[in-house]
C-alpha cells in the first residue's frame, strides 16, 4: 500500500495546475498582442511605433529600487527552497543513521 | 521690345532638343545655361496658336507685335536664350524687390515669369544689375554702359503715355483710399522678404517658416496703383481674410498640439503608475512566498524535533549483516 501524504499531494498538484494555467494564459495574451500589433493597417503601425517609443522612454531609475528588491526576494526564495531540501536530506540521513545503530 | 528676324526656314525647337544654333542678338549675352520650365514634349512651332500666345505672354512678350506664329516662335526662343544668360542671384534680387511669393529653388525661367508679372514702377531698392534684368524682361534694349537713371528712363519710356496716366490716376485713387482708411506710409512694415518655404520643409525648421503675410504686403495705395481700385481693394480684402484664416488655423493647430502633448504626458504617467503597481504586486507576492517559505522551514524543523518521523525500513539483508 503506497504511503501517500495527502497534504503533499494537494500542494504539488495545486502548484502544477496553477503554474500551467498561468503560463498558458500569459502566453495566450502575449500572442494576441503580438498578432494585433503586427497588423499592416496604418493605424496599427502607428500604435506599434507609439508602443515602441513608450517602451524606449521607460527609465530604469524610476523603478530600480523595487526591481532590485524583487530580485533579492527571488534569491531568498530559492535559498529557502534549497534549505528545505537540505533539511529533508539531513533528517533522512539522521534517521537512517539512528536506525542502523 | 527686342525682336529678332524670324527664321522661317528652320524649325524652332525647345531647349534640350537637338536644335541648330541660333544667332544671338547683340543685346542678349550668349547663353550659358538653359533650364526649361517644363519637359519639352513638342516643338514650339507645333504648339497650337493659343498655347503659343499664352507662353509668349508668360515670357513678357506682347503677342500683337508679331505677325505670324513663326515670328512668335522666334521671339520666344530668343527670350528663353536671353533668360538663360541672366544671373540667377540678380533674378532673385528682383523677386525680393517685387515681393513676389515664390520658392527660392525655382529655375531661371520660372523666376523670369514671376518677374514679368511685376508691374511696379517704383524702382527704389533695386540695384543696377536688377534694373538691367527688369529692363530686359520688359523688352527694352539695354546697353552695357547704361547707368541707373538711364535704365529708369528707358523703363518709363517703355511704359507709354496712357499707361503712365492710368497709373498716376490709380495712384491718386490709391492715396485717396489710403487716406480714407487712415493707413499712413509709416505703417507699412519694413520686414525682410522671405521666400516661400518648400512644402516638405514647412514645420521642419523654424528658420524656414512661412513669411509673415504683413512682411510681403504693400500698402493699399501701392496695391491700387499697381492693380486698380477694385482689384487692389479686393486683393487687400482677400489677403486680410487669408490672414484671419491663417491665424485661426495656427490657433487650432497649437491647441491640437497642446492636447496631444497633454494626452502623451498622461499616457506616460499612466504607464509609469501601472508598471509601479505591477512591480509592487510582484514584490508583495514574493514577500508572502518568502515569509511562508521561512515559516514552513522552521515548522518542518520543529516538527521533526518534536515528532520525529519513523526511520525508513532497513532492508533484510542489511539487518542480518548487522545482527551477525
Amino acid at each position: 500500500m503506497p504511503d501517500v501524504d495527502f497534504f503533499q499531494f494537494f500542494r504539488y498538484t495545486l502548484g502544477t495546475i496553477a503554474t500551467i494555467y498561468a503560463t498558458i494564459l500569459t502566453l495566450q495574451s502575449m500572442w494576441a498582442w503580438i498578432v494585433w500589433l503586427s497588423g499592416h493597417d496604418k493605424y496599427i503601425s502607428l500604435v506599434r511605433r507609439y508602443v515602441i517609443v513608450h517602451g524606449l522612454r521607460l527609465r530604469f531609475k524610476s523603478f530600480w529600487g523595487d526591481v532590485i528588491i524583487c530580485m533579492l526576494l527571488c534569491v531568498v526564495f530559492l535559498l529557502l527552497w534549497y534549505a528545505h531540501g537540505q533539511m529533508r536530506h539531513m533528517f533522512t540521513a539522521y534517521h537512517a543513521a539512528k536506525a542502523s545503530l | 521690345m527686342s525682336r529678332t528676324p524670324p527664321n522661317t526656314e528652320e524649325p524652332k525647337l525647345l531647349p534640350g532638343e537637338p536644335a541648330p544654333r541660333q544667332p544671338v542678338s547683340p543685346a542678349t549675352p550668349p547663353s550659358t545655361e538653359i533650364i526649361p520650365a517644363f519637359v519639352p514634349m513638342r516643338q514650339l512651332s507645333e504648339l497650337p496658336k493659343d498655347e503659343l500666345e499664352q507662353l509668349a505672354e508668360e515670357f513678357g512678350l506682347s503677342v500683337g507685335d508679331y505677325k505670324s506664329s513663326q515670328h512668335l516662335v522666334a521671339a520666344i526662343h530668343d527670350r528663353r536664350q536671353m533668360i538663360g544668360g541672366l544671373d540667377r542671384e540678380t533674378l532673385l534680387e528682383v523677386i525680393r524687390w517685387g515681393r513676389r511669393p515664390v520658392l527660392a529653388n525655382l529655375n531661371k525661367e520660372q523666376l523670369a515669369q514671376e518677374i514679368v508679372r511685376i508691374k511696379s514702377m517704383r524702382f527704389e531698392g533695386l540695384s543696377q544689375q536688377g534694373l538691367v534684368v527688369l529692363t530686359k524682361l520688359r523688352g527694352v534694349k539695354v546697353n552695357a554702359t547704361d547707368d541707373v537713371p538711364t535704365l529708369v528712363n528707358k523703363l518709363k519710356k517703355k511704359e507709354g503715355l496712357f499707361t503712365r496716366m492710368n497709373r498716376k490716376r490709380r495712384a491718386m485713387l490709391g492715396s485717396l483710399v489710403s487716406n480714407m482708411l487712415g493707413e499712413s506710409e509709416s505703417a507699412k512694415t519694413g520686414n525682410d522678404y522671405q521666400f516661400v518655404p518648400p512644402a516638405d520643409a514647412v514645420g521642419a525648421s523654424s528658420t524656414t517658416a512661412t513669411p509673415s503675410p504683413k512682411s510681403a504686403m504693400p500698402s493699399i495705395k501701392e496695391e491700387i496703383e499697381d492693380a486698380g481700385l477694385f482689384s487692389g481693394i479686393a486683393g487687400r480684402i482677400k489677403r486680410s481674410a487669408d490672414d484671419y484664416l491663417n491665424q485661426k488655423l495656427d490657433e487650432i493647430e497649437s491647441r491640437i498640439d497642446r492636447k496631444l502633448d497633454e494626452i502623451d504626458r498622461r499616457l506616460a504617467e499612466w504607464r509609469d503608475k501601472e508598471i509601479a503597481n505591477r512591480i509592487r504586486i510582484l514584490k508583495i507576492t514574493l514577500w508572502a512566498s518568502v515569509i511562508v517559505g521561512a515559516f514552513s522551514l522552521i515548522y518542518a524543523y520543529v516538527h521533526e524535533l518534536v515528532y520525529p518521523s519513523p526511520a525508513p525500513p532497513v532492508p533484510q539483508k542489511q539487518a542480518d549483516i548487522r545482527s551477525k
